[in-house]
């Protein structure tokens, strides 16, 4: 067995290692052949789309859920057959947090805090200083049910991170959150990166991805079609620049439809605006917005300022782009 | 978020707990959850055996004369009242509640991203419904005492055979919840599984005195001999329903871990995905 905790410096074997993992629930193929590695002290995060299979593939690592193929690793133990002693060394951040409602804030912690088998003063000192590090000092006796949103999320990063884990799987951990405690999590997950927790995040907040993780894999109808650090991924799939616009002409071509898939080749082949686009560039289409990517910020200008339609934006490629490009538009995988 | 000091693990890997301590921290959930509030809980459960009590045993027993297995009525009844105390308080927290754990609470999903495993899950689950099942049947017997309902001594063993009917209901809720899926599908089970078994089982009258087959699918019923059981504790043995009923005590014994163990293994089947 690898002692990856005791030894972190020392020793880079990955924390996690998972080799064509397969999923199915009947029919469905919510996993479909997904090679991973998380080395220790990173942040890994799952991007893409709801139903992409981010959870299901979470629960595999988690040791909640067993594969119907391929080989999975964590603490280079299989985490279905030794569940108890990889969960033991995880701290879960859940996407539906099943804290107890009825119970206030610290019995909720004592509870699950039973769960590792910590209690008595281990237990106390450790919930005090979580509650504090997520800034929840004083609410020790507020029942669940009368916190916020933010509050409950912030109890459930608490309460995942009680037994000091190694490894932390947070699943979508600030979807639905107003953007101030988005960020207040955020620094929060920074400041455990920093001292060398590692993670595996799943979001579908590109920004969340781009902020947090040093490797994003794009996962996509249970497959992963793209894995990097968030700006080579951007180098690798897309010119530096883009500039959107509206679509000239673009109520014929059924506009606003957001979930209309891109189509490239009706892009280049018959959209007038396309075809004006400069030499060498990408065009994408989403909808009733046209996306000219190229690696020439003076020509996209230049050619903007010719060509373009309501709402023209020039900016820097973004992660966005990127998984748009490689997973369409639709709001379903 | 303030830096409290937060630092991970130097040490090498915590032992993982024991199926011992897992166990009673699944328990011990229960235990938490349920009693914050007690009262709102308990009273029911405690309620409707001694509204029994009174309406029947006392109300309709004054007109019976006769005497049942050899007791006056009001006694009679008392180990079929303990039997269904322990019944239903399993019955119930085995399916409804455990429903609304497994769908709406989700409580053990959190469970499952701990140590816990599925089976750690269920067994914490049925150990807690005997723990109920204990509890009420211990209230419940000794209301009955001081009532005048019971004549032995041995009914200090009523906890015990508590335990082991919840345990034994408890798995059998569990066979029931692990198909269910939705809660109106539990009314089935009482109104026309549980309902009718306690009813032709020995709480109100005498089933050795039911014509064949009756009588013998009377005997077949796992409630029969928890009531046996629970007579033998009120009443003492000479008030047993035939001479053969000393082996209640071991058929109930023998039921709880049957379907105890085959409960849990179908519930684990059915919170694995
Ligand atoms: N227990 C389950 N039974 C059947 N289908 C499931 C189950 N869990 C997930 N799925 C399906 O698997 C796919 C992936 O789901 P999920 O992993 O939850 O996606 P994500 O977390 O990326 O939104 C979805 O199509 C979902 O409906
Ligand atoms: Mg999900």
């Amino acid at each position: 067995m690898m002692d990856v905790g005791a030894e972190r410096d020392v020793n880079d074997a990955p924390v996690v290692a998972a080799r064509g993992v397969v999923k199915r629930f009947g029919d469905l193929t919510a996993v479909d052949g997904v090679d991973l590695q998380i080395r220790p002290g990173t942040c890994y995060a799952l991007l893409g789309p709801n139903g992409a299979g981010k959870s299901t593939l979470s629960r595999i690592i988690g040791g909640v859920s067993p594969c119907d193929d391929g080989d999975v690793h964590v603490f280079g133990m299989d985490p279905w057959e030794h569940q108890v002693e990889v969960k033991t060394r995880l701290g879960v951040v859940p996407q539906e947090d099943g804290l107890d409602e009825e119970l206030d804030v610290l019995r909720n912690l004592h509870v699950y805090g039973l769960f590792f088998g910590l209690r008595g003063v281990a237990f106390r000192e450790r919930a005090a200083q979580l509650l504090e590090f997520m800034e929840l000092s004083g609410r020790e006796t507020t029942r669940v049910v009368a916190l916020s949103g933010g509050m409950r999320r912030r109890l459930s990063i608490a309460r995942g991170l009680l037994s000091d884990p190694e490894m932390m799987i947070l699943d979508e951990p600030t979807t639905g959150l107003d953007p101030q405690v988005r960020h207040a999590i955020w620094a929060a997950l920074r400041r455990l990166r920093a001292r060398g927790l590692t993670s595996l995040l799943t979001t579908h907040y590109m920004e969340e991805a781009a902020q947090l993780a040093d490797t994003v894999g794009i996962l996509h109808r249970g497959r992963l079609v793209a894995e990097d650090a968030p700006d080579a991924l951007i180098r690798e799939h897309l010119p530096a620049h883009v500039v959107e616009t509206e679509i000239a002409g673009g109520a014929a071509h059924g506009s606003g439809r957001t979930t209309e898939r891109p189509s490239r080749d009706a892009c280049d082949a018959s959209d007038a605006s396309a075809a004006d686009a400069p030499e060498g560039a990408l065009v994408e289409r989403y909808g009733d917005r046209l996306f000219v990517f190229h690696d020439d910020r003076e020509t996209l200008l230049a050619w903007a300022a010719q060509h373009g339609g309501g709402r023209t934006l020039a900016r820097a490629a973004s992660l966005e782009d990127v998984f748009l490009k490689l997973t369409g538009r639709s709001l379903d995988a | 978020m303030r830096d409290a000091g937060y630092t991970p693990p130097r040490h090498g890997p915590p032992p993982p707990p024991s199926v011992a301590m897992r166990l009673f921290s699944v328990w011990m959930r229960h235990a938490r959850v349920y009693a914050d509030s007690l009262f709102a809980n308990a009273t029911p459960a405690v309620l409707e055996p001694l509204l029994l009590l009174l309406a029947v045993g006392v109300g309709v027993g004054r007109y019976i004369s006769a005497e049942f297995n050899g007791l006056p009525y009001r006694e009679f009844m008392a180990a079929g009242i303990l039997g269904m105390t322990a019944l239903y308080t399993a019955a119930f927290e085995a399916t409804h509640a455990t429903f609304v754990r497994l769908r709406y609470q989700r409580a053990y999903d959190s469970m499952l991203n701990s140590p816990i495993t599925p089976r750690d899950v269920f067994l914490g689950e049925l150990l807690w419904c005997a723990t109920k099942g204990l509890f009420y049947t211990t209230i419940v017997a000794v209301v009955l005492a001081v009532a005048g309902a019971v004549s032995s001594g041995w009914i200090v063993l009523a906890p015990v055979a508590g335990f082991v009917t919840a345990l034994a209901f408890g798995g059998l809720g569990f066979l029931v919840t692990s198909v269910v899926s939705n809660i109106s599908q539990f009314q089935f089970f009482f109104t026309a599984g549980l309902t009718p078994m306690v009813f032709f089982s020995g709480l109100m009258f005498p089933v050795q005195e039911l014509p064949t087959p009756l009588r013998e699918i009377a005997f077949a019923t796992p409630m029969f001999h928890v009531i046996e059981t629970f007579r033998l504790l009120t009443s003492g043995p000479a008030h047993a329903s035939a001479s053969w009923t000393w082996v209640s005590p071991f058929v109930v014994l023998l039921t709880a871990l049957v379907l105890g163990s085959w409960g849990v293994r179908r519930m684990e089947r059915r919170l694995v995905r």
